[in-house]
């Protein structure tokens, strides 16, 4: 893309590359930009969820059983290499805490730690060859978030947007449901734009009758003093747009207005979740104090993307260096720490699972479950001792997928007999965001933004489409 | 995925692509090419030629008012007054408009609106970043250098060499290390894991931040490119890259103390007659005190043999009785009843170490009232970063068990002793950090647990001017890390003591000079006592001089330190360590890329050299990067249009000629970027009109030859100072400590930027006065395309969304400042005799737009204004496209 389209684009409202594009584009009587109006092929998935696990979730005690690991429980690890973990303790080798078993049709393995998850295992498909290149969280959440282990890159949310545009006018592309416990380490930078223009940018969804700030004014209005007052700051706008000769800017920030008034009504109807029946209700945990609070988010999900969102990224976890931890971060005591996190989101997430099948939706949705590293099959603690806590593992662990165009049922590459590095397949986040992208039809080499130098793109120089989950 | 892809992943900042080979127009000569005839302005010349070859014809002329309102905005970021329109309009003389350029360039404001252009491009932001995030609470000063150097059109060459290594071209000017904020102000990981590698990688990541920053601010270069491999498209390579690392490598970031010259030598003056005072009050009250133990020698108490360097007796406050390590209370701690209170949320922090601190003894007398207590630090001499400490440790690891804290557990032993029990009573702590690396905790004076030798890490000297001792808190930045309990003294040795010394100082317990003060004060003669009272008085006032001096500035800038070796590192792998380069230049820049140094050169001479070589009359890119970022921000886009590359995959000049001419200017006129300024905005090609003309916008779209002015959306800082002054309500504050709007909260050892409505005392300051933490900002600010400081923005986005549309309509900033300008109105209309809704409504639109409605908008504002008051229309005007466009 040449920087003169991206500096015509800019003046576009965010809708401009979606379906309402055709409107605004017609009134602007522009060409449709370069790229990223359309997907670059048939898209497989329109939209995501994205479940978000702060801290290392450990993979050897929920996706990746290994039977060896518990035979050797209490072995020491035996490796002259000095790892790459947090504290640098390689405490004795350690067996999970919870039991594997086959489930559903499909005899996917899922642990005790996520009974509700795994009676949606056939829905599953776990890639267990998982890499990261950074066992520090910060940087390793930004990569798997952006792409890059610094902050200033747009999130996968952003290049969402950005590839795809909204479905609807009227609430924006990317929305971010943080942990009601706290945001994660970074706060807004972690779902910003980066250098992608702003309307890219994640958009907080709080709870409230104000779920988006500045949605009604700070102030008392009456409601015609509201509407006089929008009335004539049309016929203001639109005299300045015809005596400006038609420049693009005028026009746009007219419609943003006309879409402003639309978002007040569609926000707070989105948010509501009074309509919701009881049964669906129940189905995300709500009628329960622990799984309440990310039910409702989990629930809050759905009905944005039933509007047209294209991106929900949701959080469980806040920040990361909590005592007590309010995070995935076990280096104390797996047991104890994993057991409540889990609690908290394992009824929500499968329940949000069968709800979009339910209703239809999982045919062209994709639902990511992801952490930003795993967990040491060797204890924190002392060399000759089998400690209660993981450190962070980056050489090797497991995430999720669910939905539109993937192998269902199934676990994808592997790590080595204890589950320390990927052995067979493994995968780096530039092919996991490509694959997200090819099934979003885009192509990770074709979807860039041009800035200070460089066509930058989310899988940077890398990345390869991870064909064997692929339907 | 390739292997080796997986690894350049992981190690590359950014990497290039693009579809052209080198051109390399950026690097050839500026030669000052012969002025088209016929136009007065040089640069009327060149753009006419243009629009000439092309057919086409510039715009009319802009009306006077349009043309006061860009240039206000242009060189101030502010609206001009309806006074100075109505002036300008009865008199718009080329004279005229020339003098109000002048008085515009000479306004404190130019320096303000201008240097915010300049942060963008320096990724200046107020907080480090990544997971912690801390606050730099003396960033500021580094914009405050910026803005004084643009008032005083400081030359360009001198501004660019003051930010690569003002600290030793200027070594008795504050400023000099003022000005290396530049270096530093990118985003800095204070996280760093137990893992070698991983951290030296982490280091790698940084410099790259820096030589990036560098390259493409002042050469319009993207160097960072051949970190891993040899630039894909420009002439870079990786030994140039790795020259600049090694040029670069003693570059390292926090808080240095600078103070001025003259009020060093007035501060060492009181110093020295302040310890003569003091010396004399301590040889009276030591005779009397001989004296006293004289008399009670049969009591034999022992006396304070073991001379630690510092100690607190907490009596009044956490002042060092023995040196200069005075605590500061911060937090909730408290001095109470001769105790040092401490309630879990403060701590004390001294003043830094005189001397560097290697072998040394930590010894404290507590009391422990909660023995569930888990993981807070009594007593911990710390790195100024808080990331490497030791530290007498209660609970952290076994529950009710003393440790040995450290950094990543380093130097610390789950030690095999028992729990503490005593909980109402002073329980005697000490740690001893012998020579040898060993380390021994002991309690009342006796081992506890066994004296071990750490493997991986070994004594650590803390530094002089940079460590610091901590009571109450573990470490800086620590999660869980505050003690809950008292503290009735403490001391700091810089030697390890014996066992038998720590038995013997425990069995002497805390306040072990053995004479107490009153007695000391009963015991002096008539004559002994004037003097004393005398000299108290003198003490007293010598404090309050030293006090009024200006004391050390902490100031966020580069810190100084010695450079490792620099290797070509191959595919940027750290573990991949090739030949030894030294600090040099780009071969591709003319000029010689050698700097004359050695390999072990120090940092200093480094920057200098590279300074130097950047800030060249015959570079042809320094002048030419900065002579378009100027150009850029006059007409919205710049003569080339990607700022910050010139290289092969950036943009080509749109005017060739003009640009050499300009660059040339810019070196003729000594690198003064006020005439550079003068030069543009007295051109007729500026002056023109800005309405869009379908014909020619059929040949040239984008208006990159300028047949008319381009309008442009005021920026987030623009539009925010814009509704502050014509509200009223602006306080024109010109620089210090940044005002917040945000609500800095930690939350386990990060912080957190939360934005906050209502605005507290100095918030009303120009923008560019605003904390700028990395992470959130106000919706307004946001929405109207305030970047996040992480990455640099040498062009910023123009976005129109429906959140911009919402955040201008409902915040309360917005709602706040229509109620003021109503009242300020209200207040004008009154002085100037008439209040009807005419006369309110006509200021209003005089005051925002910079004129009267015109017909078909007067009637419809007045109703609004009558029927639901003058802040209805003000919200109105805000909003307007009129209000927050440049035409």
């Amino acid at each position: 893309m040449l920087p003169f389209d991206a500096s015509r684009r800019d003046f576009f409202s965010w809708s401009a590359r979606g379906l309402g594009a055709a409107a605004l584009l017609h009134l602007l009587g522009r060409d449709a930009p370069a790229a990223g109006v359309k997907p670059h092929f048939e898209p497989k998935a329109k939209r995501v969820i994205h479940v978000c696990l702060i801290g290392g979730l450990s993979h050897v005690d929920s996706f990746d059983p290994k039977p060896e690991l518990g035979k050797k429980h209490g072995q020491s690890l035996n490796s002259k290499e000095t790892p790459d973990i947090f504290f640098g303790q390689v405490g004795r080798l350690r067996q999970a805490d919870w039991t594997f078993k086959s489930r559903g049709k499909s005899g996917l393995p899922v642990s005790d730690l996520f009974p509700h998850l795994a009676e949606r295992a056939d829905d599953l498909t776990v890639i267990r060859s998982m890499t990261a290149d950074s066992a520090n969280h910060t940087p390793a959440f930004y990569l798997q978030n952006s792409g890059f282990q610094f902050s200033g890159f747009p999130s996968v949310g952003a290049w969402a947007s950005y590839g795809l545009g909204a479905e609807a006018d009227d609430l924006p592309a990317y929305v971010v449901l943080p942990d009601p416990r706290g945001l994660p380490n970074g706060g807004a930078a972690t779902w910003g734009s980066g250098f992608l223009p702003g309307e890219h940018q994640g958009v907080v969804f709080g709870t409230g009758d104000k779920p988006v700030r500045d949605l009604f004014p700070a102030a008392k209005v009456s409601k015609e003093a509201e509407a006089d007052g929008r009335e004539l700051l049309r016929l203001l706008n639109e005299r300045h747009r015809d005596r400006s000769g038609d420049d693009p800017l005028p026009a746009a920030r007219l419609r943003a207005y006309e879409l402003a008034a639309k978002m007040q009504l569609s926000v707070p109807a989105v948010a509501d979740l009074s309509k919701e029946t009881a049964d669906t209700s129940k189905l995300y945990g709500l009628d329960d104090t622990t799984t309440a609070p990310f039910g409702r988010n989990c629930l809050l999900a759905r009905r944005l993307l039933e509007r047209g969102v294209r991106f929900v990224q949701l959080f469980s976890g806040g920040p990361i260096a909590g005592s007590p931890r309010v995070s995935w971060d076990a280096h104390e005591d797996v047991t104890a720490n994993h057991t409540a996190e889990a609690a908290r989101i394992d009824r929500p997430v499968a329940g949000m699972l069968a709800d979009l099948k339910q209703r239809g939706l999982m045919k062209d949705t994709l639902v990511l479950f992801t952490t930003e590293f795993g967990r040491t099959p060797f204890a924190q603690s002392a060399a000759d001792q089998v400690g209660a806590g993981r450190d962070h593992n980056k050489y090797g662990f497991s995430v999720w997928l669910a939905g539109a165009g993937l192998k269902p049922g199934i676990a994808y590459g592997s790590t080595d007999d204890i589950g320390w590095k990927a052995a067979e397949n493994p995968v780096a986040w530039h092919d996991f965001h490509a694959t997200l992208l090819h099934l979003l039809g885009l192509d990770h080499e074709k979807l860039t933004h041009y800035h200070n130098g460089i066509h930058r793109r989310l899988t940077n120089v890398h990345g390869e489409v991870i064909r064997g989950i692929l339907a | 995925m390739r292997r080796d892809a997986l690894l350049v992943a992981l190690l590359t900042f950014g990497t290039c692509t693009a579809a052209e080979p080198a051109e390399g127009w950026a690097l050839r000569p500026v030669k000052r090419p012969e002025v088209p005839k016929g136009t007065a302005n040089p640069v009327d010349a060149f753009v006419l030629a243009r629009l000439e070859k092309e057919g086409l014809k510039p715009a009319p002329p802009a009306d006077p008012r349009t043309l006061l309102r860009r240039v206000s905005f242009d060189l101030t970021g502010l609206p001009p007054s309806p006074e100075a329109i109505d002036a300008f309009a009865k008199n718009p003389t080329d004279a005229a408009y020339a003098r109000i350029v002048d008085d515009l360039l000479a306004s404190p404001q130019y320096g303000e609106r201008w240097a915010r252009h300049w942060l963008d491009v320096a990724r200046y932001g107020e907080s480090d970043g990544f997971e912690r995030n801390a606050p730099r609470p003396h960033a500021w000063h580094y914009r405050d250098w910026v803005v004084r150097a643009l008032n005083a059109d400081m030359p360009y060459d001198r501004f660019a060499k003051m930010q690569i290594a003002g600290d030793v071209l200027h070594p008795n000017d504050p400023d000099g290390v003022k000005a290396t904020g530049f270096l530093v102000a990118g985003i800095h990981n204070t996280v760093l894991g137990a893992n070698k590698i991983a951290n030296e990688t982490a280091r790698q990541d940084e410099l790259e931040d820096v030589i990036a920053t560098i390259g493409q601010t002042f050469l319009g270069l993207t160097v960072q490119c051949a970190r891993c491999h040899d630039h894909k498209f420009d002439p870079v390579s990786q030994a140039d890259y790795y020259r600049l690392a090694a040029a670069l490598g003693g570059v390292n970031h926090g808080d240095r103390a600078v103070t001025s010259p003259a009020a060093e030598a007035t501060r060492k003056k009181l110093t020295a007659e302040s310890a003569e005072v003091a010396g004399r009050i301590a040889a009276i009250e030591a005779a009397a005190r001989d004296r006293v133990r004289a008399k009670t020698a049969g009591e034999k108490r022992p006396a304070m043999a073991n001379s630690p360097i510092a100690r607190w007796a907490f009596t009044r406050d956490a002042a060092d009785e023995n040196g200069k390590l005075t605590g500061e209370l911060v937090g909730g701690a408290k001095v109470e009843r001769g105790r040092l209170i401490l309630d879990g949320k403060g701590h004390v922090r001294t003043a830094p170490l005189a001397a560097d601190l290697t072998a040394k003894t930590l010894e404290v007398w507590a009391v422990v009232p909660d023995l569930t207590h888990r993981g807070g630090g009594l007593m911990t001499v710390e790195t100024g970063t808080g990331t490497e400490f030791d530290s007498v440790v209660f609970g952290e690891r076994q529950p009710g068990k003393w440790m040995a804290g450290s950094e990543f557990y380093r130097r610390t032993l789950d030690l095999k002793a028992t729990a503490e029990t005593v909980s109402d009573k002073l329980i005697h702590l000490a740690i001893v950090y012998a020579a040898d690396g060993s380390i021994a905790v002991y309690r009342d004076g006796q081992p506890y647990g066994e004296r071990h030798t750490p493997k991986d890490s070994g004594l650590r000297t803390y530094k002089a001017g940079d460590a610091r001792v901590l009571f109450g808190l573990r470490h800086t930045g620590g999660g869980n890390a505050h003690f809950r309990g008292e503290i009735e003294e403490a001391r700091l040795y810089d030697r390890a003591l014996s066992a038998t010394e720590m038995a013997a100082s425990a069995a002497a317990g805390p306040d072990a000079t053995g004479v107490s003060d009153a007695a000391v004060i009963a015991e002096l003669t008539p004559t002994e006592k004037t003097e004393r009272d005398g000299l108290l008085v003198r003490k007293k006032d010598l404090a309050a001089k030293l006090a009024a001096v200006p004391g050390p500035e902490q100031v966020f800038a580069t810190v100084s330190k010695t450079p490792p070796p620099t290797h070509i590192l191959a595919r940027g792998n750290i573990e991949k360590k090739r030949q030894v380069v030294i600090a040099g230049g780009v071969e591709c820049v003319p000029g010689d890329p050698k700097f004359g140094l050695k390999a072990e050169a120090p940092d200093a001479d480094r920057r200098v050299k590279l300074a130097e070589w950047i800030a060249r009359p015959d570079n042809p890119l320094f002048a030419r990067v900065i002579v378009n970022r100027l150009w850029q921000q006059h007409f919205g886009v710049g003569l080339v249009d990607t700022p910050s590359d010139f290289g092969a995959n950036g943009g080509k000049p749109s005017h060739p000629e003009l640009f050499d001419w300009l660059a040339a200017e810019l070196i003729e006129q000594k690198f003064r970027l006020k005439a550079i300024h003068r030069q543009i905005v007295l051109s007729a090609t500026y002056r023109q009109g800005s309405r869009r003309d379908s014909t020619a916008a059929k040949i040239d779209a984008d208006n990159r030859l300028l047949w008319r002015k381009t309008p442009t959306r005021l920026d987030a800082e623009a539009v925010r100072d814009a509704i502050l002054d014509v509200s009223g309500r602006m306080d024109r504050t010109v620089g210090g400590p940044p005002f917040h709007d945000v609500k800095t909260y930690g939350d386990s050892g990060t912080t957190f930027y939360q934005p906050i409505d209502e605005p507290k005392t100095g918030t009303l300051r120009r923008t560019l006065y605003r904390f700028s933490p990395r992470g959130e900002r106000s919706a307004v600010l946001e929405t109207f395309d305030c970047p996040d400081p992480s990455a640099q923005t040498p062009r910023r986005q123009v976005t129109t969304t429906p959140l911009q549309a919402l955040a201008l309509w409902n915040d309360k900033f917005v709602l706040d400042s229509a109620d003021r300008l109503a009242e300020r109105v209200t207040a004008d209309c009154r002085k100037a005799g008439s209040t009807d809704t005419a006369a309110l409504v006509g200021r209003t639109y005089r005051l925002t737009l910079g004129r009267d409605p015109h017909a078909d908008e007067r009637k419809p504002s007045e109703a609004l204004a009558e029927k639901h008051g003058l802040p209805a229309l003000a919200r109105v005007l805000f909003n307007s496209t009129e209000f927050v466009l440049v035409e």
